[in-house]
């Protein structure tokens, strides 16, 4: 019996053709170009058609209980283009490596906003391929799977509630990480970071840090992993961006609807975050693959909420999210099932306790416990374009709803490049 | 093999289900409020649900008896040195405790510089009167009108408040009414005694004067108004900085509110001297701090119930709404002749926010029917807040 250490992305290509489209973003997100392999530029489309979404226009999407923000936005319903990104990377020498890589972003009222996801340069020490690794710059976290996967490289074309809920859905920041790289299965490092990425903030009062460690193995036609993270971060008067942290005024409705100005209700606390992933997959037979995953993370966070007009409140938080995934693949099919489920145990102590929490959307709905339930349809039609059908039980708000989703992916190399190094 | 893998599987499962129990997980949704007693208090304020509770001084808590004692004060004109005013001469109901003239009339004859405001949930500012940034309670503001000799209103000194005492203490009605109001006191109705609880009860009942159910709060707007309503909140008109939140303006406070830093703007309604000064003694905070930054500047009345009002700003310079609208949206006022001849748009003391605006004569129309929409019609017939002394 040989139980093997598999490297992500050998895991990738391991994992059969379904597992194309979850290579690209994998490998560009924390992968090492090897020394004498040429540019790599990479690309992703992903268009979604969706029946609804979980918020009429004019209102904002505040799951209750959660105190979300960064760029968590509602799907919007009809067509929309949920992600486009190009990413690249090279080898410079023997050890040094850059990445670049811009995205959208989604925004208010559909509009979007193209970011710089990654700007940082590494250094690989004591062997090409490290094991030790040192990245400076702007880059999406290494802590947790669920902040390195775009949508596009995952099964659903929504994100999970841990993302949305707990990271506002990305994490790109500037900062610094070291980490023992993919060596014997294992993957373990640190990161601190400046704190621009939700939930922290930046500043003297702000900032994050995190630690994590993950193992890969195989046996057989096994393969599984597992992993834990903490984070741990400062927020000092933490707007939820998406609708607020600015200048505030009242959307200009249409004719007949009504809009109302976001509370603007911010945060400043300190907040910890632990978490835990595990998966594993069996091959059966030549062609299919059965597998189950899942993650499970923690908020613990106390502070104040406060707004402009000097209201305060004190606000201690215990909440978790959870999410657990099978999926069955088989030739180019892939049917995949999400469960996920968060509960929130929010306490506010103070006279205007009530008014912030309702304008932060930290009330939970009396007897309801916000939950979604997926069920996916992967069609991979061509190595690099895949067809997606979902059906969304939503219950994240108490008057339920559900909906169902149609989108392609195009993920793929715009060119190789012969390194001229 | 698959012994191996089952190890590992179920150690897996085993941590996960581990990190879940010593999380101590609770297994439904939950949000505890302790709102440290905001919403409690011993007088039934008639607030909905979704408004805050205003303060209430340590040293005068709201009773129903204090609010009916001061409602009784308020219309009562034997409290003036000649029983020719009372409070609610110039504070009459149907106009939400305003009179409807440019400058009101004291019990002398004396003409206010100013003009009355509107009494509509003074409870929740954070200063009372136009300028005055050290007049934090109604009780300290009530003293004034009584007592105040600069201008003589009600016109209560040394020399006439025990003539002033006595035809109150001679009524039985008010025997029954302090009794009641102040139930710990043996003689609430003698000497300084009676001076102190007549200014609390009448605060009591100025406090009590809530109003939240207009047409707005019902929702049951004009299709002219919800579109007056979208050009308050644009970004174009921007009215909603300063006439903001639940009470229309950011000098609300209530129990929620830690602080509230004492917030006055200059409008740009006088520019006398070309340096952006106002007619004395109308100067507003100025004439209190002597700061001559402070020029010009007035607290920003709520918009409830503005539209029966008139005449606006505080000197009752301005006719109508539109008058008020016309003047924001050339960012100030000029007057072409006069003693007061000045380009109030040019002021250096005018606020930063207040910047001209294009306005249509249709938006002007749907901006007054939003306006008009905050009427509380209720509350200006209310005969809880009616004269009693009629009704007697």
């Amino acid at each position: 019996m040989k139980i093997t250490m598999i490297p992500a992305k050998r895991l990738a290509s391991a994992a059969g053709v379904s597992l194309v489209l979850a290579l690209p973003s994998q490998v560009y997100a924390h992968y090492i170009p090897a020394e004498g392999e040429p540019t790599q530029v990479h690309g992703t489309v992903m268009t979604t058609w969706r029946s609804a979404s979980p918020v009429d226009q004019y209102e904002f999407w505040q799951i209750p209980g959660a105190f979300m923000g960064g760029d968590a936005w509602p799907v919007s319903q009809g067509v929309s283009l949920d992600e486009v990104s190009v990413t690249a990377a090279k080898r410079l020498d023997e050890n040094t490596f850059v990445k670049l890589g811009v995205s959208t972003h989604d925004g208010s009222d559909g509009h979007q906003s193209v970011g710089i996801e990654h700007a940082s340069i590494g250094f690989v020490c004591c062997d090409v391929k490290g094991p030790w690794v040192v990245d400076v710059g702007r880059m999406s976290a290494a802590f947790s799977p669920e902040l390195l996967a775009h949508r596009s490289t995952s099964k659903f074309t929504e994100p999970s509630l841990i993302a949305d809920v707990f990271f506002g859905r990305h994490f790109h920041d500037q900062g610094i990480r070291i980490w023992l790289h993919e060596t014997a299965g294992w993957s373990a490092g640190a990161e601190i970071w400046q704190g621009k990425a939700f939930p922290a903030t930046d500043g003297t009062d702000g900032g994050a840090w995190d630690a994590f460690a993950r193992y890969s193995f195989s046996v057989g036609s096994v393969e599984a992993n597992i992993g834990a993270w903490h984070y741990r971060a400062q927020a000092s008067s933490r707007a939820d961006h998406r609708y607020g942290g600015g200048h505030q005024h009242t959307p200009v409705a249409a004719p007949g609807e009504q809009a109302v100005q976001f509370p603007d209700v911010r945060y400043t606390c300190d907040l910890d975050l632990t978490g835990v992933h595990a998966g594993a997959s069996v091959g059966v037979g030549k062609s299919a693959r059965v597998g189950i995953k899942g993650a499970w993370a923690q908020l613990n966070m106390e502070g104040i909420l406060h707004d402009s007009g000097s209201r305060e409140a004190d606000v201690t938080a215990d909440q978790y999210a959870v999410w657990v995934q099978p999926y069955l693949t088989l030739n180019k099919h892939t049917i995949a099932l999400r469960a996920e489920r968060f509960v929130a145990d929010n306490t506010l102590t103070g006279a205007a306790a009530e008014t912030l929490g309702e304008g932060a959307g930290a009330l939970s709905e009396e007897g309801h416990t916000p939950e979604r339930f997926t069920a996916a349809w992967l069609y991979q039609w061509r190595p690099q374009v895949q067809f997606r059908t979902e059906y969304i039980s939503d219950q994240t708000f108490a008057d339920g709803q559900n909906r169902y989703a149609v989108g392609v992916v195009w993920q793929g190399s715009f060119f190789n490049s012969v390194s001229s190094d | 093999m698959f012994a191996v893998f089952r190890i590992n599987v179920t150690g897996l499962f085993a941590l996960v289900a581990a990190a879940l129990f010593l999380s101590g997980c609770q297994t439904e949704s939950q949000t505890f409020v302790d709102d440290a007693g905001a919403r409690e208090s011993a007088f039934d304020w008639r607030v909905p649900a979704s408004v805050p509770l205003p303060y209430e001084p340590d040293d005068n808590p709201m009773t129903e008896e204090k609010f009916q004692l001061g409602r009784h004060l308020f219309y009562d004109a034997r409290l003036s040195v000649n029983g020719e005013i009372s409070c609610s001469s110039c504070h009459e109901q149907a106009r939400a405790f305003s009179d409807g003239v440019q400058h009101p009339l004291g019990a002398t004859g004396e003409v206010h510089p100013r003009n009355s405001q509107s009494l509509t949930n003074a409870a929740y500012f954070n200063n009372l009167t136009w300028g005055n940034p050290a007049l934090a309670t109604i009780e300290q503001q009530v003293m004034l009108p009584l007592f105040g000799e600069s201008p003589i209103e009600h016109g209560i000194n040394e020399s006439n408040f025990e003539q002033v005492l006595m035809s109150i203490q001679a009524d039985e009605t008010y025997l029954r009414l302090y009794a009641a109001a102040f139930p710990e006191q043996e003689e609430p109705l003698l000497g300084e005694l009676a001076w102190d609880n007549s200014v609390k009860a009448i605060a009591s009942f100025v406090r009590g004067m809530t109003s939240f159910d207009s047409a707005f709060d019902r929702g049951e707007m004009s299709e002219s108004a919800k579109r007056g309503e979208a050009l308050f909140n644009s970004e174009r008109l921007e009215c909603f900085h300063c006439h903001d939140g639940y009470n229309f303006s950011d000098a609300t406070i209530d129990r929620g509110v830690t602080f509230l830093e004492p917030l006055f703007h200059n409008t740009g309604l006088y520019n006398i001297d070309g340096m952006g000064a106002y007619p004395d003694p109308n100067t507003g905070r100025h004439e209190v701090t002597g700061n001559p930054d402070h020029m010009g500047q007035f607290r920003t009345p709520s918009l409830r119930n503005v539209a029966v009002t008139a005449p606006y700003n505080h000197d009752g310079s301005v006719a109508t709404l539109e008058d008020v609208i016309r003047n924001y949206a050339a960012g100030g006022r000029v007057i072409a002749s006069g003693e007061n001849a000045g380009d109030g748009r040019i002021s250096p003391y005018k606020d930063g926010v207040l910047v001209s605006f294009q306005i249509t004569d249709a938006e002007v129309s749907d901006l007054v029917a939003f306006l008009e929409s905050l009427t509380d019609d209720a509350f200006l017939t209310d005969p809880r807040f009616s004269n009693p002394w009629r009704a007697d």
